[in-house]
């Protein structure tokens, strides 16, 4: 089976041909309970079926590898994909959804029900309204009618949770900058959005590139504080009664939402449950036999996580992967030198997927920023860095080459159409939408207040930032592979 | 080309013959008390190795000679063949006194990967290169020193 | 009837470990070699006496897999099980270590220059091929990580004139790698090997490729452009390279390296059989459906496997061949009328 996440990702499994079934080394902890008898006879399903002493059978649970014993393992990435299958899938959503609708048959069950929301991410839109040959606007307003029709309770924009990472990213660069010439590793900060380039530079370059990665959290988990924070409270819920769906433009971003960093040990739930791409929803459309232009729409796009006045769609500037470059850009820009900017010129590099940017003030280069997308330019900034040699301040780094508009999880072209022709397109409709700046959105300001208690709060700091980690290389000979 | 053992017509022939089966029993002494890398157990007391598995045939006109030794893993999802067949090729690549050709081959349907375990351990570019590995020497080392009595 | 003969010229000792491959510098006067000593040796002629000129330690801490230099001369890279590449710059007499790159998961297997120097190529056991950029302010960059390959890749080679890339790996494929827009994308696998394709080599033509394996066979390719007259299929406008000739039965282990001399048309292999062996082309053989006849054997040519071979570059017929005994050898081929 061919691997699903980013090309970054796949370089990190070494093995050379042992099964994923097999492959997978991970010592599993498994719940010892005292038996009596200890004689275990093999059911006929192939199950494992314990023997008491009175002669009844007690069916063993299989030990479970979960993503997280995944993520936390030095080994392979592909028994991660099997792993992915099973807990991540579009097949999840629909139980959970027929769950509910068992409980609403079942009389006075319905407050065990589950509130289900679907965030969409302006990417996958994009590309569903691509396949469909429909607008922004009309194919947000089928998605939202699609997963209504399905038994969701609300349909949310992760739009509205970038600005919250914009804006982090932006302070947090102002503070990295002034801290340069004390704190080796403030500059230059690296963009964090990216699962594929986290989980790669976790696995791989540890130590020496973590402390430069921002710690901003991603639009998904943003919109994951929100929903199970937020949300929650406002609906008088408890974290684990809402079911939160991500809908994302690639497989990697599965891999963020089971971090151990976004699960809720008190009420054992996830900020985000289960994230579904862009090509399983096509799949469910499949599954439903309904084409998404023959979908009844809904008259909003999306559903308003704030104020009921909110739910237009609008995008931002600066590109497919979330414009975080061109946001900390000239909010750098206004805030350390008080010039403002309007339109960046990038020079091209060594490829389309490698871009600079910069701020001379008084023939002084003062801003130097870059976009590296891909697998290459990722190595090229790594090694720059461990040289001592980067010249940058800011690099948004992306897995995928083009960007997140190209993610694994997007929909391939169709007969006769080529993956760049495509890929245009999805460019095109995304970036159909008005743009603004985070800080236009009086909701944001009210949010940080109302939620967050002001805007550099210890619960800010919470919800809206992350930690990395350093995985261990393993040692262990038995497990090496050679 | 059949085998030297059974190849026996001259009597010249016949002292040959027993020449490679007397250097079947010394391959056999050399690897048969390497330790499993998991269990206290000798690769011959878990029946992995056998004397009926080895074979020794003159190469380059007996200067050199090509061993073939087939062992059996204990159990078809055994994780650790290929770290049985890198001790026996290290340990005998440094016990034995002549120059010789190896190969290793795995009993047919013991193991579930047997082709793709039996290239690898017949690589001997990723064998030196596995053998440079410092956790891997260390575990090779404890599997194939002699015991202590 | 012609009688061949490959007569051995010197044997070069030194090295304190197997050695894995040998590299004529491009005017064919010096002779890198490297192994299981972590060393490269420069060998030199000083009179009429090839003599060890220079040993360069302490680029790496494993292994050296194999060495190449620059179409220029003035560098030579070495790659390594410790997973660097290391480029030596011999510029200002003495050979130092100007760069080392790093990038690869694990073993780096084999490095190769293009043909315009601008470019080289990496493989590992990380099933990766890299292909690193040499700009003008001599920094290397990666240019492009190339996952075609399901399995270790053992070999890369450049096009002797094209910027064509061709790589053998551990999953029994060959193939080839352009540049198109600006990323390098895979035109064609070739996959009639049974086992491990080792060791590939052009002809100086860029038209005819050779390759060996671990199924004991030596395997002659031959490039078809769109819209040949000979009717092979292609797909767009990519070549297709197609087995025109199969050598087995000659050699009885796996071979381990084989070499296209530009000169004279001539095809040695590396064997583990101890042995190296010469193949010429029948005159008059039709470049579709070639014949090439075994002209020598050198038995026992090393005292163990022989791990790599090569032709000089300028001096016509003259070898150079490496073992796991540790000995760098050089041979002369003859031919009696």
């Amino acid at each position: 089976m061919a691997s699903k996440f980013s090309g970054a990702l796949q370089l990190t499994d070494l093995d050379d041909f042992i099964t994923p079934s097999q492959e997978c080394i991970k010592p599993v902890k498994i719940e010892k309970k005292p038996t009596k008898t200890g004689a275990i006879k093999i059911g006929i399903d192939g199950s494992y079926l314990e023997l008491g002493q009175d002669g009844s059978e007690y069916k063993l649970e299989k030990a479970k590898i979960t993503l997280n014993d995944c993520l936390a393992c030095s080994g392979c990435i592909t028994s991660a994909e099997s792993v992915l299958i099973t807990q991540q899938s579009q097949d999840e959503l629909y139980r959970i959804l027929e769950e509910n609708k068992n409980l609403d048959t079942q009389q006075g069950s319905a407050d065990k029900k589950k509130t289900v929301v679907v965030s969409v991410c302006p990417q996958s839109r994009a590309s569903l309204a691509a396949k469909y040959k429909i607008g922004i606007v009309e194919a947000a307003q089928r998605i939202n009618g699609f997963f209504k029709r399905l038994g969701v309770d609300l349909v949310f924009d992760t739009s509205f949770s970038r600005e919250f990472s914009l804006i982090e990213s932006g302070k947090e660069f102002i503070r990295r900058y002034k801290a340069r010439d004390t704190q080796k590793s403030a500059i230059p900060m690296l963009a964090s959005a990216c699962p594929g380039w986290i989980c790669y530079a976790e696995k791989t370059h540890g130590s020496y590139i973590l402390p430069y990665i921002s710690t901003t959290k991603s639009p998904q988990q943003i919109m994951g504080s929100l929903v199970k924070d937020y949300l929650a409270k406002r609906h008088g819920k408890t974290p684990d009664q809402i079911y939160h769906v991500t809908v994302m433009p690639c497989y990697d971003k599965k891999l963020e939402a089971s971090r151990q960093d976004f699960y809720n040990d008190v009420y054992r739930t996830r900020d985000v449950d289960c994230v579904i791409s862009t090509g399983e929803v096509d799949k469910m459309l499949d599954v439903e036999g309904i084409s998404l232009v023959d979908v009844e729409p809904c008259k909003e796009p999306c559903d308003s996580l704030f104020s009921p006045q909110s739910n237009e769609l609008y995008g931002h500037p600066g590109g497919g992967s979330g414009g975080y470059l061109e946001h900390v850009y000239k909010y750098a820009a206004q805030e350390l030198f008080g010039t403002h900017i309007g339109h960046l010129s990038y020079k091209t590099l060594r490829n389309q997927d490698f871009k600079e940017v910069t701020l001379e003030v008084d023939g002084k280069e003062e801003l130097k920023f870059a976009l590296a997308y891909g697998f290459r330019n990722i190595q090229n900034i790594v090694q720059k860095i461990k040289r001592g040699k980067c010249q940058y301040h800011f690099v948004e780094i992306m897995a995928c080459p083009s960007g997140c508009l190209n993610g694994g999880g997007q929909l391939r072209p169709d007969d006769g159409e080529s993956s760049k022709e495509l890929l245009q397109r999805v460019d095109e409709l995304y970036n159909s939408l008005e743009t603004r700046t985070p800080f236009q959105s009086n909701d944001i300001h009210q949010l940080y207040e109302d939620w967050l208690g002001g805007s550099d709060t210890e619960k800010a700091q919470h919800m809206l930032h992350t930690q990395y980690h350093e995985v261990e290389k393993m040692t262990s000979a038995l497990n090496l592979k050679w | 080309m059949s085998s030297a053992l059974i190849d026996v017509s001259g009597a010249e022939k016949g002292i040959e013959a027993l020449d490679l089966v007397g250097l079947a029993e010394d391959v056999y002494d050399i690897i048969k008390d390497i330790h499993d890398p998991e269990k206290p157990e000798t690769l011959e007391e878990l029946n992995v190795v056998s004397e009926e598995g080895i074979t020794v045939e003159p190469f380059h006109n007996n200067e050199t000679y090509l061993i073939r030794i087939q062992f059996t893993p204990t159990v078809p999802q055994c994780s650790l063949a290929t770290l049985i067949g890198l001790c026996i090729r290290v340990k005998l690549e440094r016990s034995l006194p002549y120059k010789h050709k190896l190969d290793i081959v795995i009993t047919e349907g013991s193991h579930s990967t047997r082709e793709d375990t039996m290239k690898q351990i017949n690589d001997k570019e990723r064998v030196a290169a596995a053998m440079e590995n410092p956790n891997l020497k260390e575990l090779v080392e404890q599997c194939i020193k002699d015991s202590d009595y | 009837m012609t009688e061949a003969m490959l007569n051995l010229v010197c044997t070069l000792q030194g090295h304190l470990d197997r050695a894995w491959n040998v590299a004529w510098n491009p005017t064919g006067t010096l002779l890198a070699s490297c192994g299981g000593d972590k060393a490269v040796r420069i060998w030199g002629k000083e009179g009429d006496k090839w003599v060890c000129k220079t040993v360069l330690q302490d680029g790496h801490q494993r292994t050296i897999r194999s060495v190449a230099w620059s179409p220029c001369g003035n560098f030579l890279a070495s790659c390594s099980f410790d997973a660097t590449v290391c480029i030596w710059d011999k510029r200002q007499g003495d050979f130092e270590c100007m760069a080392t790159l790093e990038g690869h998961e694990n073993e780096v297997k084999r490095v190769a220059w293009s043909a315009s120097g601008h470019l080289m190529a990496t493989c590992s056991r990380d099933k990766s091929v890299w292909i690193w950029e040499f700009d003008d302010d001599e920094e290397f960059e990666c240019a492009s990580v190339l996952s075609a390959h399901s399995q270790d890749v053992k070999f890369v080679t450049w096009h002797p004139h094209k910027d064509i890339l061709a790589s053998a790996s551990y999953d029994d494929t060959i193939k080839f790698f352009k540049e198109e827009e600006d990323d390098w994308t895979c035109f064609d696998t070739l996959d009639s090997h049974d086992s491990t394709v080792w060791s590939l080599s052009f002809d100086k033509t860029g038209e005819r490729l050779v390759s060996c394996s671990d199924d004991k066979t030596v395997k002659f390719w031959q490039e078809y452009l769109p819209d040949n007259p000979q009717g092979v299929a292609t797909s767009g406008s990519d070549p297709k390279w197609k087995c025109v000739c199969t050598l087995s039965g000659y050699h009885s282990r796996t071979i381990y390296d084989v070499c296209w001399c530009h000169q004279t048309g001539l095809v040695a292999t590396a064997c583990g059989d101890d042995a190296i062996r010469v193949f010429q082309e029948e005159p008059n053989s039709d470049k579709h459906q070639p014949s090439f006849n075994l002209a020598v054997t050198v038995n026992k040519a090393h005292s163990q496997d022989v791990n790599s071979i090569s032709w000089n570059p300028k001096i016509p017929a003259l070898l150079a061949s490496c073992s796991d005994d540790g000995d760098v050898k050089i041979w002369q081929w003859e031919q009696k009328s």
